[in-house]
């Protein structure tokens, strides 16, 4: 019962499609289409600069969001210390990138069909003991380009780019990066730090992802009464 | 901080932390109130009223010296400081001994006044006790019509008014002024509340608003997720039945 109310809680843009939080999902959608004209972004990873900031959640209801726009969209969660993506769609995660990444899955195997039409999850798979250096390995690299020709979006969950370096690592395998910011809980030399560590990589930063705003009572008068 | 703080940012900070403001407020004063009402003890307030003036030295005439008086009236403020020194104080502790005072005590009770341009001082006494502070008073009273002519040349002083030791009405005491101390401790736990959300304010860097991100990390903000309330949470699956079914409904009959 908790896992099910977890998982409405995740993905808002399926249960209450018309909030205003799918809303600005569907917004974040458009603007991340509309900001590259001339380069085509098809793999974007989200990330935070620290823990607990939202990205999973984020990147589960972008990734909803992608598919009712029908596309075919596949979610990687490449948290593979912290996974939680097979918790958001009550997968397996018997096998998942971690199994392909270590040779003891084939790519197909690992690749779930979600209850959302168009939306496939990769899991993260067993807690490999090495996911940094199996994130720069060639086999990720390989495997990165054989899904590119399988799917129209491909969404990455990342570890924090603070705390670890898979962040970096697979910034440099994503065409755009989003920097999930729980507002008003990350200070801003840290929120500086996190942009600077994935710039240093050569990361194209599509921009940020406010989360949990405080709602202000004027804004809510725009969401919630236009159209009803 | 480099923005400019207008009058929207001030009342935002100021609405924000609300809660903390009142609570210093609400706090501050009912410490004060009980302060006030059941610590500090009641203080009550007697005096005497006393007229002084200088004999002329060359009275011959009975006229009235404009100059005579103005004169008096500057020497108002001599006499005030007088009362005040150990010279009449200490007469007073060895006159009365049953007040066991020392001249401490003693000057820190009285209050000497004048009323503006008049040679009628006014010597107040506070004590917990209202008897006491009137005898104080009139004490100091006597032992300074005795005493003065001896420092001064003056032997034309009069008690206008004695304190009375038995009054008819029961006095009320005059202190702790119970409403001017809300006051003053509303208006100060109002500053301090409202000083205190600023420096929380300005002392807070974090990230909060597509500015702080536009300012700070030079970025774009493509999307703001609001938190979800824990209501909204519950009825959003029955709220989104409903919408689904409007909205069906809606596109057919376009």
């Amino acid at each position: 019962m908790s896992r099910l109310q977890n998982k409405k809680r995740h993905l808002i843009v399926l249960t209450n499609s018309r909030s205003p939080i799918a809303e600005a999902y569907r917004s974040l959608r458009t603007n991340i289409d509309f900001s590259s004209v001339d380069q085509r972004t098809q793999v974007i990873m989200v990330t935070s600069s620290g823990p607990e900031e939202g990205k999973s959640t984020v990147v589960a209801n972008l990734a909803v969001t992608y598919a009712q726009d029908g596309r075919k969209v596949l979610l990687i969660d490449a948290d593979m210390r912290k996974p939680t993506g097979h918790r958001t769609f009550q997968l397996t995660n018997r096998t998942g990138l971690s199994s392909v990444l270590s040779n003891q899955s084939d790519l197909e195997e690992v690749i779930q069909q979600t209850e959302v039409p168009n939306l496939y999850i990769m899991t993260a798979g067993p807690i490999p003991p090495n996911p940094a250096e199996m994130l720069n390995s060639n086999r990720m690299k390989s495997m990165m380009q054989l899904l590119r020709e399988q799917f129209d979006m491909i969404l990455i969950d990342t570890p924090p780019v603070l705390a670890v370096t898979d962040a970096q690592l697979l910034a440099s395998n994503s065409d755009g990066v989003l920097l999930v910011i729980n507002s008003g809980k990350v200070k801003k030399d840290i929120a500086i730090k996190a942009k600077e560590n994935l710039l240093r990589v050569n990361a194209r930063m599509l921009g940020v992802v406010l989360n949990n705003v405080k709602r202000k009572t004027s804004e809510e008068y725009y969401y919630y009464y236009y159209g009803n | 901080m480099s923005r400019e703080l207008d009058l929207r940012d001030i009342f935002q900070v100021i609405q924000k932390r609300l809660w903390l403001i009142v609570l210093i407020m609400v706090l501050i004063c009912s410490l004060v109130g009980v302060y006030s009402v059941f610590i500090k003890k009641p203080v009550y307030e007697a005096s005497t009223k006393i007229v002084v003036n200088q004999t002329p030295s060359n009275s011959g005439t009975n006229q009235l010296d404009l100059n005579q008086i103005n004169t008096n009236i500057q020497l108002i403020n001599t006499y005030k400081e007088i009362i005040k020194t150990p010279a009449i104080l200490d007469q007073v502790v060895e006159s009365y001994p049953e007040f066991q005072l020392t001249t401490e005590d003693l000057s820190n009770k009285i209050n000497v006044n004048s009323v503006n341009n008049t040679q009628v001082m006014t010597v107040v006494v506070r004590d917990l006790s209202y008897v006491k502070a009137a005898e104080i008073a009139n004490a100091i009273s006597k032992v300074f019509k005795s005493e003065i002519p001896t420092i001064f040349n003056v032997e034309n002083v009069s008690i206008l008014n004695e304190a009375k030791t038995e009054p008819s009405v029961r006095p009320q005491p005059v202190g702790p002024n119970i409403i001017l101390n809300l006051m003053i401790g509303f208006v100060v736990s109002l500053m301090a509340g409202v000083g205190l959300s600023f420096v929380l304010e300005y002392l807070d860097d974090t990230i909060k608003t597509e500015e702080d991100v536009k300012e700070f990390l030079e970025m774009p903000t493509l999307a703001m997720i609001t938190r979800v309330s824990q209501n909204e949470q519950e009825s959003s699956q029955s709220y989104s039945t409903s919408i689904s079914g409007g909205k069906d409904h809606v596109t057919i009959t376009k």
